[in-house]
């Protein structure tokens, strides 16, 4: 091909489509730039809020007292008022809370109900005041099944402190005073989800904005061919071979018959078929992804997850036995006695107990009979931390087997893994022999982790 | 004639493809099974009992009918391969732990949580391994209500309620013997961990405790 001579009107009928190129190109780079300011903006804001919101909270905390002339006789003086909080958290705590039955009675607007000195005689010695014959006393003991509060030997500054603590409650939590600080922890959350809600929907805008850019690109590119085809078709002075290649015609038909599409479309559908023939394969056996409905409705994100309670707790028999053990009803009842009593998949429980079945729930990890496999052995001496066979569990809200659990997974596991060696005078001379003659860590394969009958016999 | 053999041959294939893909497991569906016979314990296994008389049926080589995988015990209650232990029996572990004599108190009678306050004392000696070992134990078990620092502060413990602070009033003054009775019999709130804490885990954790009570 030739252009020389005739470079310049080409110039000229390409020069809009460049211009239209880099205007584009220009337009793209803005957006991005933008979104990314705007995003560094927002993020400004929120550490204003942020601060602002403690600013609140130092406030809320430093409510000044006030001396009213009713509560005369119940001092409402700071100290006062810190002594009677950590005496009631201290001792009273356990049966008492302000605003709900916990054993005992709740105690917000106590001083209202009942005269001074006949709080401070019920706390010194309760049974006394029931049993001097008191219609009020006699008729809360009776509503309360009859529990006794044990007496508390306080002075009687100690009693009015608590009094005090308890009537500065009261006032506060009808001032709505406990809102604020709940709403800022609900804010704070939000704003947590929010932030990464913002990071995703600006890597989307980015992503959508370059795929914007690109089809641009592509499109002008195709117009800039397509100009150029024209104009070269248009002129008398190609040879031969150039006016094959500009008045190249494409025929999907042909190209479907082709021996060569033909033969490149079989080879992927055989790649194909093989690749899945062989997973599918490879899959039987293994049950990664079991994810069985069990008869009540646990969830181990809720357990495990938000409440942070111990995998040990529950199953108490992973740092001793065999075996992890699935709990007995009577670990549920330990909290069940009293959360969620209403609850229908609480209920469940309840029945459990009440005609002594057993909650028969569905194994998950199904180890072959063939192979042997110890909890404490891997868990207790090993060190190795439950998610790491089990998975996330803390997220699970239906647990299912996370890992293969097939032997290759094992002997990979024994072959990378350092034993746990220091403070287990167990290892002392295996180590010492071992650094005879390597330098590298002591595996699980060197102490004979990959002898067959360690795992099957 | 080539061309319909041809055509057959690759709906075969992409059947036998869907068949073998639907192996692995999902749901509720465990997946297939590669040697069953030697997957399924043939003793007891008190962990995954089978209760259905034909599961396994169709390979079954038991002389008594059932399933291969049947894996119940008849004689037991529901059939359960699991059984507690037999009453008034003495677990034999090395520890060398007698069993604890105060029965749980009475509702509203604080007896014998008394008489253990006062006469019940630590077997173990008072080192910072034991203590450290119970505060494992203290995280594991007690932690989710009474606290990391045991001031009732739990995760648990604000909705469960009622939760003392071990360094505060009476708590403070709890003797060993006391926390080693709650421990096994429960308190007030408290139900009752002697099924959960071996009686020697639990003396360490008393000794954790006793720590947290000086805070």
């Amino acid at each position: 091909m030739s252009f020389t001579g005739n470079i310049g009107p080409l110039l000229k009928r390409l020069a809009p489509a460049v211009l239209l190129l880099s205007v584009l190109l220009l337009c793209g780079m803005g957006a991005f730039a933008q979104t990314e300011e705007s995003s560094q903006k927002e993020e400004e804001d929120d550490v204003v809020t942020a601060s602002q919101s403690k600013d609140t909270d130092i406030e809320a905390d430093q409510v000044p007292q006030e001396v009213s002339a009713e509560g005369a006789e119940i001092p409402q003086t700071e100290e006062i008022i810190a002594q009677g909080k950590q005496l009631f958290t201290g001792n009273c705590t356990v049966c008492h809370a302000l605003n709900e039955v916990v054993v005992g009675p709740a105690l917000a607007g106590i001083h209202e109900r009942r005269p001074l000195p006949w709080i401070k005689a019920f706390i010194v010695n309760s049974q006394r005041v029931i049993q001097s014959g008191d219609a009020y006393a006699v008729n809360l003991f009776n509503t309360y099944n009859k529990t006794v509060m044990p007496s508390f030997n306080f002075s009687d500054e100690e009693l009015t402190a608590i009094i005090a603590y308890l009537k500065y409650e009261t006032e506060n939590a009808a001032q709505g005073a406990n809102e604020p600080a709940e709403s800022v922890a609900g804010n704070q959350g939000e704003g947590a989800g929010q932030a990464g809600n913002e990071a995703s929907a600006f890597l989307t805008t980015i992503v959508v904005a370059l795929v914007v850019v690109l089809v641009l690109v592509l499109v002008v590119l195709i117009l800039v061919s397509s100009v150029l085809l024209k104009y070269l078709s248009q002129r008398t002075d190609l040879d031969e071979e150039d006016k094959e290649i500009v008045n190249r015609q494409f025929s999907f038909g042909k190209l479907v018959k082709s021996r060569s599409f033909l033969g490149v479309l079989i080879f992927i559908f055989v790649a194909v078929a093989i690749k899945t023939g062989i997973d599918g394969l490879y899959s039987i056996g293994i049950q990664q992804g079991y994810q069985p409905e069990q008869p009540i409705a646990f969830s181990h994100k809720l357990h495990a997850g938000q409440y942070q309670i111990n995998c040990n707790y529950c199953h108490t028999g992973v740092y001793k036995a065999k075996s992890a053990n699935i709990p007995s009803v009577n670990i549920c009842m330990n909290c069940h006695n009293t959360i969620k009593k209403d609850s229908p998949e609480i209920q469940k429980l309840y029945a459990a107990v009440e005609t002594n079945t057993p909650i028969e729930w569905v194994r998950v990890h199904n180890l072959p009979d063939l192979a042997y496999f110890n909890h404490a052995q891997h868990v207790n001496v090993g060190g190795i931390e439950c998610q790491t066979c089990h998975g996330p569990v803390q997220e699970m809200e239906v647990v299912y087997q996370h890992a293969e659990l097939t032997m290759g997974w094992c002997i990979n596991c024994h072959r990378e893994t350092a034993v746990k060696t220091e403070d287990n005078d167990y290892y002392d001379k295996l180590v010492k022999l071992h650094n005879a003659n390597t330098d590298e860590p002591m595996t699980v394969e060197d102490i004979g982790g990959l002898e067959c009958a360690k795992c099957h016999y | 004639m080539r061309y319909t053999s041809n055509l057959k041959s690759l709906a075969l294939g992409v059947m036998a493809m869907a068949g073998l893909s639907a192996c692995g497991a999902e749901g509720n569906d465990p997946g297939l099974e590669f040697a069953p016979q030697m997957y399924h314990s043939v003793p007891y296994d008190p962990l995954s009992q089978i209760t259905n008389e034909s599961a396994g049926e169709w390979l079954s080589t038991r002389k008594d009918e059932r399933g291969e995988f049947y894996n119940s015990n008849p004689y037991n209650p529901h059939n359960m391969n699991m059984r507690v232990p037999p009453e008034n029996t003495v677990v034999r572990n090395g520890t060398g732990m007698l069993p604890y004599r105060y029965p749980k108190d009475s509702a509203g009678s604080t007896y014998y949580l008394d008489l253990a306050a006062a006469n019940v004392k630590n077997p173990l000696p008072e080192t910072e391994e034991i203590t450290e070992q119970g505060r494992i134990l203290y995280n594991n078990f007690c932690a989710p209500c009474h606290g990391g620092s045991g001031a009732g502060d739990g995760p648990v413990g604000e909705v469960y309620k009622g939760i003392p602070n071990f360094a505060g009033g009476r708590y403070a003054e709890m003797t060993e013997g006391h926390i080693y009775h709650v421990i096994t019999h429960g308190q007030g709130r408290m139900w009752p961990y002697a099924s959960q804490v071996a009686p020697i885990d639990r003396w360490k954790i008393v000794r954790y405790v006793q720590t947290l009570q000086k805070q």
